[in-house]
């Protein structure tokens, strides 16, 4: 049950924030959903168990599943590396749209002259 | 001579295709030698090949067959072998004896142009091609030379360059589209009959005729037929491929590709003959073409174009007579097959001639040339008078032969007779239209009276053949052991006649005399009938075709448009909503599930409450810094709950991850403003609407499919196995580097990926400017670093957290720990080590690149040395001295594992961290309501470096601008 409380809340956050138009937004939305599906595989491995996958450490009865958790280390390290990546595609400057407009529809071409402005701060 | 009998020499015929792939491949570097003259030597090279394949002649003359076979693809039972029959022996015989002469015309023809080697390659790949497609003994294999001379005719035409465009584009998709039908004909035939090999398949007449399939085959064969013989109403992609040169358009356009249909009813005519269906549809397409090619023949102007509408024609006989599938209908095919190949070929040639000397192909321009070109006016003449079947030509016999075969059409009891008026018709027609071309070029007033004959050896293989063909009319004793064998391999049920020149006072001499006389009034009232003709409007299947091929495309860009959009919301919401679709679809068919254990426990409760808090606070925040931190705060209430859940691993690996994601976002951060705006209304409606179904579903989902059953059997096999099968106590460790080091390995790979991708995103030198323009100030901002307190911290901290981090690489079999963990300890070491020091650069030792490698290196390595010892990749296994300490390979490939996590941090320390003074200082222009402090709990202690120009007050007049490097 907290479990799927918790999928819910981390989804639900992390799908606001990647239907963002700001990057660091979708980042972070990404991040979120990024927890949402660790959270679910472990769950799914069992939450009754909950003892520590050690041999010989604790109740063997009672150690969870540890296959899940094996799934989830690499995933959480492989979501930190797209998660640099992402912050890198933000700092190299793709789509570089942090703001919100009231028309976004708006044409490339009008948004163009920023350059000549930075230039005179 | 060869010894005679059933078999004969079958490696002849690999060495003949193998011969003409040689050439194919030798013209181009030849041509470069050579020049023009490279049409000689191939022309003597296909004569050669000729000559090997004539040694096997007597073998199939005396009702013998050669074949090869070699294993192909033994699975599908489909081999690569190869059979000279009499039917083959025969399209052989035309393959090769016009391409000799095509080849002998090319050098007068094309001259000495570059580019012309690459046209002989082709040429002499597609005969190549066309040789495989009549002798492929496997439908298979038949299937894929049929495709090849596709693609050959494709290249032949392009190679005229821009204007070929749309006539090479139409040519292809219409003979590929038949090439398809073929195909799945011979997989249709193969499951029914259970082999692909071409004799037994036709041998199973019953069986395929009793099989449901029996008519979508015949109509598949048909179909790949129609599109590569040009028959109504798929005719027009023929006559636009005469914006080939000439040679191409004789040759494959005229006497050979467009008989590949012909061969192929011909082949399968064993399986289909009688049926009155396979009759009723090759002689109504048949003679629809027939007709309608002659009249269309009749209306053009341009004497290819007039040549290509009588190929249609001329083809659309062959194919009626093919479905009449007598004994003499077959064996009129055959002979009129070859008969066809010769005239039209000449005739290409001819009109490739004078187009050489006027300048031009239209009867309207050329006028006369019989007076300043006689050779040739004659050798035309004599070609089109076969055409029009007068004798004593070539063309007059098999004509005869052809109106004899079409009165023999049994489909109903006035089938027979309809069948030969229509076949005078298109007779008359293609009388007609000989005689136009004949008289539009050479006859008339001379208008250019300074031309002259061309050179004999330009006209010589038009002339060669042309004589040919008067001298086989009276000499048809010559033909007849070739093409009534021919026959004889298709003729289903009855004896094959022997051509005579001269049968007697027959319905069909009166069929040809009335041919003549109505041909000959069309001629001379000439003037009138072009009136009539040029008002009727035809439909225009090209254009309709390039229309529909239009459409098609515009479907496909209209489809595609919403891929192609830069804008990330749309590609994102659309898998979301998908997901809200699932969960509704599985709400409702999902039923009876197994119950749910009690899973809950009561501290799960706060964690979640605080969960909860957490996630609304990064959603709500408008700054920056507090949404870093706060995503943060998720993480770390995540990691509580793992370590709630038994996963201490993995809560130690999320809290490492955590401060590391915090250091790299702080790192980005610091170019970018500190507030964010809020979304317009609509926007933050439709992603919150959307954010609460996905997570209501998401819940729902997890709620159902989680918590229902007992350890899993696979969970509990690890528990039981590792430490007895690796000696590693920590689970989920040994799944990682032992049970699954493949997983790991792909895993890791993509952490170096990453790593590579920074490096050529953000450049592969430090803080290499990437926007052009230089720093604004005269002075640089002075760098910021951690200041004194955190550089000391750093001094005492950094030493301490490498040991740490190789303690825990070394302990992590048994205890928490491993690569990924240790890595990120490190990797934390290095980025205090950076932020205290304001990014120095890396020492050598921690170079990005050569780490990503020595970490694939490593992790590789050690799957490779298990391989090399003879077991399977990735096995584990002792090393000799090492061993006594404790480091097997797992440790080992553990170790790569360490390096490739590095070097994914130490690049994005690197890079992202690079002073940012060479463009201009992000966060440093917004206006003052923007200037936000930094929160008070920034993350990770990582200083931010303030650039700050003094003239806060100028750049607040300034409006709200986009700002930041781009």
């Amino acid at each position: 049950m907290t479990a799927a409380i918790a999928v819910g809340l981390l989804v639900a956050g992390g799908v606001y924030l990647v239907l963002q138009r700001n990057l660091i937004r979708v980042v972070v939305g990404f991040v979120l959903l990024g927890h949402a599906v660790n959270v679910l595989v472990v769950s799914a491995g069992g939450m009754d168990r909950r003892g520590l996958p050690l041999i010989g450490q604790g109740d063997p009865g009672q150690a969870a599943d540890p296959l899940p958790q094996a799934f989830v280390l690499t995933a959480i390290v492989i979501t930190f590396g797209i998660t640099v990546h992402l912050l890198a595609l933000v700092q190299a400057g793709g789509p570089a749209d942090d703001e919100e407009r009231p028309d976004e529809e708006r044409p490339d071409e009008e948004r163009a002259p920023s350059g000549p402005e930075r230039g005179q701060r | 001579m060869l010894p005679v009998g059933d078999g004969g020499d079958g490696v002849i015929l690999v060495l003949s295709l193998a011969a003409m792939l040689l050439l194919a491949a030798a013209a181009p570097p030849v041509h470069r030698r050579l020049g023009r003259t490279t049409g000689y030597v191939l022309a003597a090279g296909f004569a050669g090949v000729g000559g090997l394949l004539a040694t096997q002649v007597p073998t199939v003359l005396d009702g013998g067959a050669v074949t090869t076979s070699w294993q192909w693809m033994p699975s599908l039972q489909v081999s690569f072998s190869l059979r000279l029959d009499g039917l083959a022996g025969l399209f052989c015989l035309i393959v090769l004896g016009v391409g000799v002469l095509v080849m002998a015309y090319c050098p007068r023809y094309m001259g000495d142009s570059g580019r012309n080697g690459v046209v002989y390659g082709l040429l002499t790949l597609f005969a190549g091609t066309m040789l495989g497609l009549v002798l492929a003994a496997d439908l298979v294999l038949l299937y894929v030379f049929w495709e090849l001379t596709t693609i050959c005719s494709f290249f032949l035409i392009a190679t005229a360059g821009q204007v070929a465009v749309r006539p090479a584009r139409r040519a292809l998709l219409v003979t590929a589209a038949g090439g398809l039908a073929l195909l799945v004909a011979v997989v249709m035939l193969s499951v029914v009959v259970g082999t692909t090999d071409l004799a037994t398949v036709l041998a199973e007449r019953e069986r395929v005729l009793a099989s449901p399939l029996a008519w979508p085959i015949g109509g598949l064969i048909a179909f790949a037929a129609f599109t590569k013989s040009a028959q109504l109403p798929l005719h027009f992609w023929l006559p636009g491929a005469m914006v080939a040169m000439t040679p191409v358009s004789a040759y494959l356009h005229a006497a050979t590709m467009v008989k590949a249909g012909i061969y192929l009813l011909m082949r399968t005519t064993p399986l289909f003959a009688g049926q009155p269906a396979w009759s009723a549809l090759l002689i109504t397409v048949g003679l629809a073409s027939a007709v309608g090619g002659a009249f269309m023949a009749l209306r053009e102007h341009d004497l290819k174009a007039i040549l290509a509408q009588s190929t249609v024609s001329q083809l659309g006989l062959l194919i009626a007579v093919i479905g009449v599938g007598t004994p003499v209908a077959l064996a009129a095919a055959m002979l009129h097959t070859f008969a066809h190949a010769l005239f039209k070929a000449t005739l290409f040639m001819l009109v490739g001639v004078i187009d050489r000397e006027t300048g031009s192909r239209d009867i309207r321009e050329l006028s006369g040339l019989r007076r300043v070109m006689p050779v040739t006016a004659t050798v035309t003449a004599l070609a089109a008078l076969s055409m029009a079947g007068v004798p004593p030509m070539l063309g007059f016999v098999s004509k005869e032969y052809l109106f004899q075969g079409l009165l023999e059409a049994d489909v109903t009891s006035w089938s027979g007779v309809v069948a030969g008026a229509l076949g005078v018709t298109a007779s008359a027609l293609t009388f007609a239209y000989g005689m136009r071309i004949v008289h539009g070029a050479f006859g008339g007033p001379t208008r250019q009276p300074d031309l002259y004959e061309p050179s004999a050896a330009f006209l010589a293989p038009a002339a060669l053949a042309a004589l040919a063909g008067v001298v086989l009319g009276p000499g048809i004793d010559l033909l007849n052991p070739m093409v009534t064998r021919a026959a004889a391999d298709v003729v289903y049920a009855g004896a094959v006649p022997e051509f005579s020149f001269w049968h007697g006072l027959s319905p069909e001499v009166v069929m040809s005399a009335i041919t003549i006389a109505v041909g000959t009034v069309l001629f001379l009232r000439r003037d009138a009938v072009d009136r009539a003709l040029q008002r009727v409007r035809l439909p225009d299947g090209g254009a309709l075709f390039d229309r529909t091929h239009d459409a098609v495309l515009a479907l496909g860009t209209a489809v595609g448009r919403p891929d192609r959009s830069t804008d990330l919301t749309g590609h994102l919401a659309r898998p979301l909503i998908a997901l809200v679709v699932l969960g509704a679809v599985g709400t409702v068919a999902v039923d009876g599930l197994p119950s749910r254990g009690p899973t809950d426990r009561l501290l799960d409760w706060p964690v979640l409450a605080l969960l909860a808090l957490a996630v609304l606070g990064t959603v709500l925040t408008r700054s920056l810094l507090a949404a870093v931190g706060l995503v943060g705060v998720v993480g770390l209430v995540v990691a509580v709950w793992f370590l709630l859940a038994g996963a201490v691993d993995v809560a130690l690996t999320l809290l490492l991850v955590e401060v590391l994601t915090a250091v790299v976002a702080v790192l980005v951060l610091r170019r970018l403003p500190t507030r964010l705006r809020r979304a317009a209304a609509p926007r933050r409606a439709v992603a919150a609407a959307l954010g609460v179904a996905v997570g209501v579903a998401a819940a729902v989902a997890t709620l159902a499919l989680t918590g229902r059953r007992d350890l899993s059997g696979t969970g509990g096999y690890f528990l039981d196995a590792a430490e007895p099968e690796t000696g590693g106590t920590n689970v989920v460790n040994t799944i990682l580097v032992d049970f699954r080091g493949m997983d790991t390995l792909g895993e890791a790979i993509v952490l170096g990926a990453a790593a590579v991708g920074l490096l050529v995103l953000l450049g592969s030198e430090p803080g290499a400017p990437r926007s052009g323009t230089p720093p604004a100030g005269p002075t640089p901002a002075p760098r910021a670093d951690g200041g004194l307190v955190l550089q000391v911290a750093a001094q005492v901290l950094v030493p301490g957290m490498a040991v740490l981090s190789a303690y825990l690489l070394w302990r992590g079999h048994d205890e928490p720990g491993g690569g990924f963990i240790a890595a990120l300890v490190g990797g934390i070491a290095v980025g205090l080590h950076q932020v205290a020091h304001a990014f120095p650069g890396l020492p050598r030792y921690l170079r990005p690149a050569p780490l990503v490698g020595a970490g694939l290196l490593l992790a590789l390595g050690t799957g490779a040395a298990a391989a090399l010892q003879g077991r399977p990749f990735l096995t584990p296994f002792d090393i000799p001295v090492l061993g006594a300490v404790g480091i097997g390979s797992p440790l080992l490939f553990d170790l790569g594992v360490y390096l490739l996590v590095l070097a994914l941090l130490v690049t994005a320390f690197d890079r992202l961290g690079a002073d940012p003074a060479g463009s201009a200082p992000a966060g440093s222009a917004p206006a003052a309501e923007d200037a936000a402090p930094p929160a008070p709990s920034g993350p990770a202690g990582a200083q931010v470096p303030d650039h700050r120009p003094p003239a806060g007050r100028a750049a607040a007049a300034a409006p709200p601008t986009r700002r930041g490097p781009r």
